[in-house]
């Protein structure tokens, strides 16, 4: 028997977190465009902007039990999650402060101490993993649950599949969030996904699967809750398809000739962002001098990790052979 | 007499809300929506319907009767005839309602006979408010089904086709057509329509949309309540039952622990008692002010409109709602004109 879990309605402290973290995470991502631009950053970064309402969405209904695996777009994710965004941004900028002391860059940003089991370079990545952890979390019986981050590319990954199959034959607490954003790099996902919605798909492994408007935090919040109180409870997986699209291309630099006009009316109607803020404005819930005063907060935050990143050292050579599992 | 033309609207994301997570509501995947097309276009064939215009969508119904048309392409002595499609395509797809808002209206513009609109009440209560004085025949692929039918989409089609045709006249005497009720809410100068029912949440936000916290609900007006109905129609239905051919409506407040209480299956799998404070008929004409100063609305089961402290949502039941296709009729006036009854042709003299 498993206890039913308490669903609390949203305080407001609980909106105004809510709102710093989809605003760090806006700002954050417009900011690495900018400076990704100058060539400062090496590597590759993908952007998370667009999305936030997902990652806020999920990530809001998890305590220190839980784990979350993300993406090689994770920057989101991290943020939503608490890792520190001054570290963050110096892994971005492969200095030795970073999260990752500077050898892991965009793709690798981890933090265990937060239940972050790392962005994730490999496309389907994250799924095998939560089962790892989410079976862990059931034989020790701590109530984690673990969440999966993947996009519509990642859905069609074996390890995905594959992943949804274990975790229903072994009741897992698992949550899986695809997060349809229309494209697999430049692939639309209205051509590569065979079911077309990868929700459905979920039917197939004797999981509920639910359809969310991923532009909409409080419909992103309450598909999570649920599926993440259902995980707790002990009544295992659930996938949920959040619909929506990124704002900037696959990776930056990315010419984004396939597709056309979609993000300027994302951006103008749909945007999640501005869709919170009017919502919680009419119901009195905050004011918009609240979210101005997190606004400026936000950006002094952004500012101040630039500043640091960028006067941060680069790893040494020295620096190679540590934290490494072997040492030749 | 001009063209036997149908219109077919379905629409991709019926199906697919959270109630699949707290109730083990049913799936409605893709391929079946673009499976029942099918079955429906082999009906219209059958029955001499000439074109059907088909609505476009971004979850891969129109794209599977696309290719399955494709497949057919230099071989249809091998399949059923079909009718000729029109995919109404060439408009912006929003992936909203809006989507079915503008195929509903293209297909009246265009002539259709009858419209058939493939969704659950949700994409029924849509589909009508654009759909003028042509017929609708709504079947279900969504979750709270009271509006649209649950059939076999074979049968549906040749209903549809019969009143395309005009074999069965719409507005005959066999009632094979019929004017259903309507909700309206207004607030402020947003205005929604409720083909079943209107209910008043204490939820703060749209969120997920549907209603699935009965305890969140304290006043709910119906177009009609059936006894045997799903959804939050289905508490006033085991109280005082109102048909859908009924003039009237009727009308409840609910509270948690009210004295009466209802057992009432208000989702598919949630039956729950309901606590009942005060129920009446809901006469068709005068406007009804809502209780509470806050909350959201919802129509049909999905919660629509949001509204803060004067704003005063007003809600009435009107007589002039959508007609609709009443299948069990269309054929059962087929069977009295023996429509369906052909004479085999065979030559007496052989060769």
């Amino acid at each position: 028997m498993t206890d039913t879990v308490e669903r609390k309605s949203l305080t407001r402290e609980d909106l105004l977190d809510v709102y710093r973290t989809m605003r760090t995470i806006r700002e954050f991502e417009e900011r690495v465009h900018a400076e990704f631009a100058t060539g400062d950053i090496p590597g590759f970064v993908h952007l998370y902007a667009g999305e936030e309402a997902s990652a806020a969405g999920v990530c809001s209904n998890l305590d220190d039990r839980d784990t979350i695996a993300s993406t090689h777009r994770g920057h989101g994710h991290c943020i939503a999650r608490g890792v520190d965004v001054a570290e963050m941004m110096a892994e971005i900028y492969g200095r030795r402060t970073g999260s990752c002391h500077g050898k892991g860059g965009s793709m690798h940003i981890a933090d265990l101490s937060k239940g972050m089991l790392g962005a994730n370079g490999i496309v389907g990545g994250g799924p095998p993993l939560i089962c790892g952890t989410a079976l862990a979390a059931k034989i020790k019986g701590t109530g984690g649950v673990s969440v999966a981050f993947f996009g519509d590319g990642g859905s069609n990954q074996g390890t995905t599949l594959e992943s949804l199959n274990l975790a229903s034959v072994w009741n897992l607490p698992a949550v899986f969030v695809a997060e349809n954003n229309g494209y697999a790099e430049t692939t639309s996902s209205t051509w590569s996904v065979a079911s077309d919605n990868i929700a459905d798909r979920a039917a197939g492994f004797g999981m509920p699967g639910v359809i969310v408007d991923g532009f909409d935090f409080f419909a992103a919040h309450e598909a999570a809750r649920e599926a993440i109180a259902r995980a707790r409870e002990g009544g295992g997986p659930t996938l949920i398809e959040m619909k929506f699209t990124r704002y900037f291309g696959h990776f930056e630099g990315d010419q984004q000739t396939y597709r056309a006009g979609e993000v300027s009316h994302a951006r103008a109607e749909l945007d999640c962002l501005k869709r919170f803020a009017d919502r919680v404005t009419e119901t009195g819930e905050l004011s918009r001098a609240d979210l101005d005063a997190v606004d400026a907060e936000v950006a002094a935050l952004i500012e101040a990790a630039v500043e640091a990143a960028k006067a941060a050292p680069l790893p040494t050579e020295a620096d190679l052979l540590t934290d490494v599992y072997v040492r030749y | 007499m001009g063209d036997a033309v149908v219109g077919v609207v379905a629409n991709p994301l019926s199906g697919r809300d959270i109630r699949r997570l707290v109730t083990q509501a049913s799936v409605f995947p893709t391929a079946e929506k673009a499976n029942m097309i099918q079955r429906m276009l082999t009906a219209f064939g059958a029955v001499g319907v000439h074109r059907v215009l088909l609505s476009t969508d971004l979850g891969g119904i129109s794209a599977a009767v696309f290719r399955a048309i494709g497949r057919r392409r230099g071989q249809e002595p091998k399949y059923p005839r079909w009718p000729e499609v029109e995919f109404l395509d060439g408009q912006p797809i929003r992936q909203t309602a809006q989507d079915t808002v503008d195929a509903v209206r293209r297909m009246v513009t265009a002539g259709a006979r009858v419209i058939v609109c493939l969704g659950g009440d949700g994409t029924a209560r849509v589909a009508a408010s654009a759909a003028g004085d042509v017929p609708l025949l709504a079947l279900s692929t969504g979750t709270n089904n009271v509006f649209p039918a649950v059939r076999e989409a074979t049968v549906a089609g040749l209903a549809a086709g019969l009143i395309a045709t005009g074999a069965v006249p719409a507005q005959g005497a066999d009632g094979v057509t019929a004017r259903a009720k309507l909700l309206e809410v207004r607030v402020g100068d947003r205005v929604e329509t409720a083909l079943v029912d209107v209910a008043t949440s204490t939820e703060r936000h749209v969120g997920a949309r549907a209603i699935w916290d009965p305890a969140t609900v304290t006043q709910l007006f119906c177009a009609f309540a059936e006894p045997d109905a799903i959804g939050l129609s289905a508490i006033a239905g085991q109280l005082l039952p109102v048909a859908r051919h009924d003039p009237h409506g009727v009308t409840m407040r609910l509270a948690p622990d009210a004295a009466r209480q209802v057992l009432a299956p208000i989702a598919p799998g949630l039956v729950v008692p309901v606590g009942v404070s005060s129920i009446e008929r809901l006469e068709a004409g005068p406007v009804h002010h809502v209780d509470a100063r806050a909350g959201v609305i919802a129509v049909d089961g999905e919660r629509e409109l949001a509204f803060g402290p004067g704003e005063h949502p007003a809600v009435r039941l009107r007589a002039d709602g959508p007609w609709c296709v009443d299948v069990a009729a269309v054929l059962a006036a087929s069977a009295r004109l023996g429509l369906l009854e052909r004479v085999r042709n065979f030559n007496p003299q052989g060769g």
